[in-house]
């Protein structure tokens, strides 16, 4: 796919050009001026709100819904209230071990799976690397329908209750987490050169331990991202998590988006708190995005998908 | 080697996270917080007004039932009346969620429809201190006779209207409005520069559907006959016009007003610039003794007869409110019944009952309670109210119907913004209204 | 078996060779011998599991007729047939299509030149771009429903974008509901996506060899013609698939108009995932919002399909590229 053969030269291409600046004129793409026109502006679009974000959230109550961009007084007393107004405690713990789970369960699965698809050829593969795909496009609500219905009956007739469960949310997950993380590592395995593996081979080795002492060293940094692209995509879910999660089980988005309706109908409005606790549950994605950048950027257009 | 232990890390890592993932996976409510003790779960409706008491409250109960019986209650809180309906619903369906619900009474039917509420024969009566210990009329709307009743009265909200006792006099108004069209007249006479005659919550989620029915039924249209819908019948859409209207062309309403919810407006009625308040109840006198119009403001009854209108017609019920108020339910599919009515219990007796009242303005349901606050002369009004009390029709369907008309008011917020609900656009909302209040119908068994 | 395929340097991903169609006799670093196939198993049976079963349950669900009163029984729920895509249709799904629709091309038209505006000005270094470059990623890579919840809170009539405005002498009015709810969904949409055109395209620009650049500058090429006539057309392959992933991704966006407008949504902003998330789970209506889910995958298979020859033919058009 040329979007990450093309992405994956961007360290390389950043290093050749940043070598070349003197010669750099002839790559010049736009003149300055106007360069300089275009980056103020996108920088400004994003950001004055996410300035606007941070400083309301250390504002107070009060002054955000009086209309204050620059607070009149800086007070952290948001950020001290969002964990009893908005049981963000709860949200965040439940997110963590849901998306955790679900990225390590993904991560390895997908890399098994991506491994038989891209070395060895079978009758049906080519489908299931189309389906791979084209399952990541499947709109969530078809299915969290029969999700639903296949978890209620497990309650009804079985007995095990599943909504309301952490388990039942990290099945929905897997739905799809597995064909996201399966489709990053087979994009990564294409590239892996084989004479490693045939070197384990011509010694004997058998598949298990190619695939555990060469392939998973090989290709941790793709492991890695697999799973962060896994846990990403539980960690941004609210379709699954409105419906199958009891408040106990609740998740942070699930939290937010409550915390946010319930304090409309009041008769204060609580924006500052909206925004710290958007805040919060932002922290813990910009956090991941930002150590392992080189890697996430790569992947996001290899993947294609958020 | 580095590689090695790093791989190491990783699956020690992910091992743990997993079996983490393994031992939390406890959601259903028994023995969920780590003791000997059950878990109750409770459903009750975000108090918007008094949100720090509400939480306050929520200890305090939470405190004493723990003593009681050793149980802690988890508390799980809706803020509209879609929330409320989705979680009744997929609880149903799904056979797990909250053990009791306080669900609005007007919700009690479709609670009944679904069919998994426990039906309260003797013993459970027994258990939650007997059915004497109620306001009788008040079991009317408990279930659709008396001998399959899931609802449990708790509290009580008789609508009324509040007005500005100095504004009134001020005008020269002598008497508060008994018809619909003498509350516009007046609103009109008090509605000048810096003050408005009336304040109505538009953008509230519970409020605005109460006006319609309410003019519908005094106009002798009851919403549902039998299995019919009657949306589109013309006292509905005077209903509404008169509703808009006050925003729109009689003006007697600050314009702002399209945005408030019923906190909101209650808050611009407690500055003291505003003749009535349109639809409240003792809810907001905590709020009222606490701002600039302590001693100046009064109950009174909504007005009981339709809207163009001089005196109710033949078929017209003078419906002073709703038969107002939250019911206690108790799910089938829950594994704490017993504890469940102890709750009931704890929360019908005397002291919390009068808690209610004292704290959030809720009546009690519970007779002697509610006697002891009857000697109270403010509160005349609000006893009328409630013996002018009509249900709303019991139907499973009743929620989807409650919902639409709700709905027609959302979808008109823009337009009362804009100034002006066209006639055409009412008409086609009233349509889709009726379509799917008629299809609700159509399918409840 | 000697591996003939174009590679890079280890860690990069390189031609991907799973073209379908190898030529006989010369298999491209795929073995026939050997295949530990018992090893797609795990990940295999989970997927079937946890996609392939809920897929046929909900394709089965939409024949029936399924809503809260025969769930507890579904598998003797009375078959209907068709007749729940047909009450489909007639209950608005043609508005809630056409709303989704023209969301997903209007937010998609929009996000291209900014995402290649954004691409081509950092494409040189200079210092502090690598701050840029990570600025620009932040609407993308922050969760939506903190998006969507932020702009909520700020589109509220008392809300900043409001106040801001009023100091410029413009009324807001409101954004989050009425006739502007539409356009606040676009806008929001378009704030949060544009960085992942401009990721593709950054991808598309690195692509573009040294010599083409000096070539131009020989010719004496100025920069407006240089970008249309040199550079553009290298960016067309990555933007254009970056558009059709974006499409979808709209057309199946439930975060944003869920958090940014609740539900009941004024009817403008009715796309097809709250549509179908409000039949399921507040009319309970199952078989019929199946149907309606079912209408929705038909509309995106689409762009999916092209999407996935795309694929294919930007293996053929690279190919021969390193």
């Amino acid at each position: 796919m040329t979007a990450s053969a093309s992405a994956a030269q961007v360290r390389k291409a950043d290093r050749r050009v940043g070598r070349r600046t003197a010669a750099g004129e002839a790559h010049r793409l736009l003149p300055r001026p106007l360069l300089v026109i275009i980056t103020v502006f996108l920088c400004a679009l994003v950001v004055v709100p996410l300035a606007y974000i941070l400083l309301a959230s250390l504002n107070s109550d009060v002054g955000v819904a009086g209309g204050e961009f620059w607070p009149s007084t800086f007070s952290g007393a948001s950020y001290a209230r969002i964990w009893t107004t908005a049981d963000l405690s709860t949200g965040l713990v439940n997110s963590l071990i849901v998306c955790a789970s679900v990225a390590v369960a993904s991560a390895a699965l997908g890399t098994v799976t991506a491994y038989v698809l891209v070395r060895y050829t079978f009758v049906g593969r080519v489908t299931i690397l189309r389906a791979l795909v084209g399952l990541q496009s499947i709109p969530g609500t078809l299915m969290l329908l029969p999700v639903f219905v296949l978890f209620s009956s497990a309650g009804n007739y079985l007995g095990i209750t599943v909504i309301g469960t952490r388990w039942g949310l990290f099945i929905a997950y897997l739905t799809f987490a597995l064909p996201f993380s399966t489709w990053v590592m087979v994009t990564y395995l294409r590239g892996l050169p084989r004479e490693l593996e045939e070197a384990g081979r011509v010694d004997g080795a058998s598949t298990l331990v190619v695939l555990f002492r060469i392939i998973v060293p090989l290709s941790l940094p793709a492991i890695v991202v697999s799973g962060i692209f896994a846990f990403l995509l539980g960690w941004n879910d609210v379709l699954f998590a409105s419906v199958l999660t009891q408040p106990e089980t609740r998740t942070a988005a699930v939290a937010l988006q409550v915390f946010g309706t319930t304090q409309e109908a009041g008769a204060l409005p609580v924006y500052s708190q909206m925004m710290a606790a958007a805040l919060v549950c932002a922290a813990p994605v910009v956090l991941l995005y930002l150590v392992f950048q080189r890697y996430l950027v790569g992947g996001l257009t290899a993947g294609g998908v958020k | 080697m580095s590689l090695r232990t790093m791989r190491a890390v990783m699956a020690l890592a992910g091992a743990t996270l997993l079996t983490t993932a393994l031992a939390a996976c406890g959601g259903s409510g028994d023995g969920g917080s780590g003791g000997g003790g059950k878990t109750l779960r409770v459903f009750i409706g975000a108090n918007t007004q008094y949100p720090t008491q509400q939480q306050a409250w929520e200890k305090s109960i939470g405190d004493q039932f723990k003593t009681q019986t050793g149980a802690t209650i988890q508390w799980e809180t809706f803020a509209s009346g879609s929330e409320e309906l989705t979680k009744i619903q997929t609880s149903v369906v799904s056979g797990t969620g909250p053990d009791v619900y306080a669900i609005g009474t007007t919700f009690t039917p479709t609670a009944y429809a679904t069919k998994a509420f426990v039906t309260l024969g003797d013993a459970e009566w027994q258990k939650i201190g007997g059915k004497d210990k109620f306001i009788q009329s008040s079991l009317g709307i408990s279930g659709p006779d008396p001998q399959h009743q899931i609802g449990i009265p708790w509290v009580a909200r008789p609508f009324v209207m509040i007005y500005n006792t100095e504004l009134l006099k001020a005008a020269g108004i002598t008497k508060p409005a008994t018809t619909w069209d003498e509350l516009t007249q007046q609103a009109k006479q008090l509605t000048k520069p810096g003050q408005y005659g009336l304040a109505v919550a538009y953008k509230d989620n519970f409020d605005p559907w109460k006006f319609i029915w309410g003019m519908a039924t005094q106009a002798g249209d009851p919403i549902v006959d039998g299995k019919t819908a009657r949306i589109t019948d013309p006292a509905v859409k005077k209903a509404y016009q008169t509703y808009f209207g006050w925003v729109t062309t009689d003006k007697v309403v600050d314009p702002a007003a399209v945005g408030w919810t019923n906190p909101q407006a209650l808050a611009a009625f407690a500055k003291g610039k505003t003749g009535y308040f349109a639809l409240t109840s003792t809810t907001a006198a905590n709020t009222l003794d606490a701002s600039a119009v302590k001693g100046k403001w009064a109950f009174t009854l909504l007005p009981t007869v339709p809207p163009g209108a001089t005196s109710r017609p033949a078929g017209g019920v003078e419906a002073a409110s709703i038969l107002s108020g939250d019911n206690l339910v108790v799910a089938d599919y829950s594994k704490n019944k017993d504890l469940a009515l102890q709750y009931v219990k704890l929360v019908t007796d005397g002291p919390a009952q009068l808690d209610m009242y004292k704290i959030f303005g809720q009546l009690p349901q519970n007779a002697a309670s509610a006697q002891s606050l009857t000697s109270d002369p403010k509160l005349a009004p609000i006893v009328e109210a409630q013996n002018k009390s009509v249900s709303t029709p019991f139907t499973g369907a009743w929620a989807d119907i409650q919902l639409a008309l709700t709905n027609t008011v959302v979808q008109s917020i823009p337009d009362l913004a804009g100034g002006s609900v066209p006639d055409a656009k009412l008409d086609s909302l009233l349509a889709a209204a009726q379509k799917t209040a008629q299809s609700s119908l159509d399918r409840a068994k | 078996m000697i591996d003939d395929r174009p590679r890079g340097a280890p860690g990069e991903p390189a031609v991907p060779a799973a073209g379908g169609d190898e030529p006989a006799g010369r298999r491209r670093g795929v073995s026939e011998q050997h295949r530990p196939l018992w090893l797609l198993a795990p990940g295999g049976l989970l997927m079937t599991v946890v996609i392939g079963i809920p897929l046929l349950l909900a394709v089965y669900i939409a024949l029936v007729d399924l809503d809260q009163y025969t769930l507890r029984r579904w598998l003797q729920a009375p078959f209907i047939g068709v007749q729940n895509f047909v009450e489909a249709f007639q209950s608005g799904l043609l508005h809630s299509i056409w709303i989704s629709v023209s969301f997903a091309v209007i937010a998609t038209a929009a996000t291209a030149p900014v995402g290649i505006a954004a691409a081509i000005v950092t494409q040189n270094a200079y210092r502090g771009r690598a701050w840029v470059r990570a600025a620009f990623l932040i609407p993308y890579v922050l969760p939506s429903f903190v998006v969507a919840s932020v702009w909520r809170t700020m589109l509220q009539p008392d809300g900043i974008v409001n106040a801001l405005l009023a100091k410029m002498g413009v009324t807001g009015g409101l954004w989050l509901s009425g006739p502007k709810a539409y356009w606040t969904l676009i806008l929001v949409e378009i704030w949060a996506a544009w960085p992942f055109v401009y990721l593709m395209a950054l991808a598309g620009l690195q692509s573009v060899d040294n010599e083409v650049h000096e070539a131009a500058a020989i010719d004496g090429a100025s920069w407006w013609p240089k970008l249309r006539r040199v550079i553009l057309p290298h960016l067309r392959g990555p933007v254009l698939l970056a558009c059709l992933l974006g499409t979808l991704n709209h057309i199946n966006n439930f975060t944003l108009p869920y958090v940014l407008f609740g539900v009941p949504a004024p009817d403008n902003v009715n796309v097809m995932p709250m549509m179908v998330y409000v039949t399921s789970f507040q009319s309970l209506r199952f078989g019929l919002s199946a149907a309606m889910a079912i209408v929705s995958l038909l509309l995106i298979a689409i762009p999916l399909f092209v999407y996935l020859r795309a694929l294919r033919l930007d293996v053929h058009e690279e190919g021969g590229r390193r």
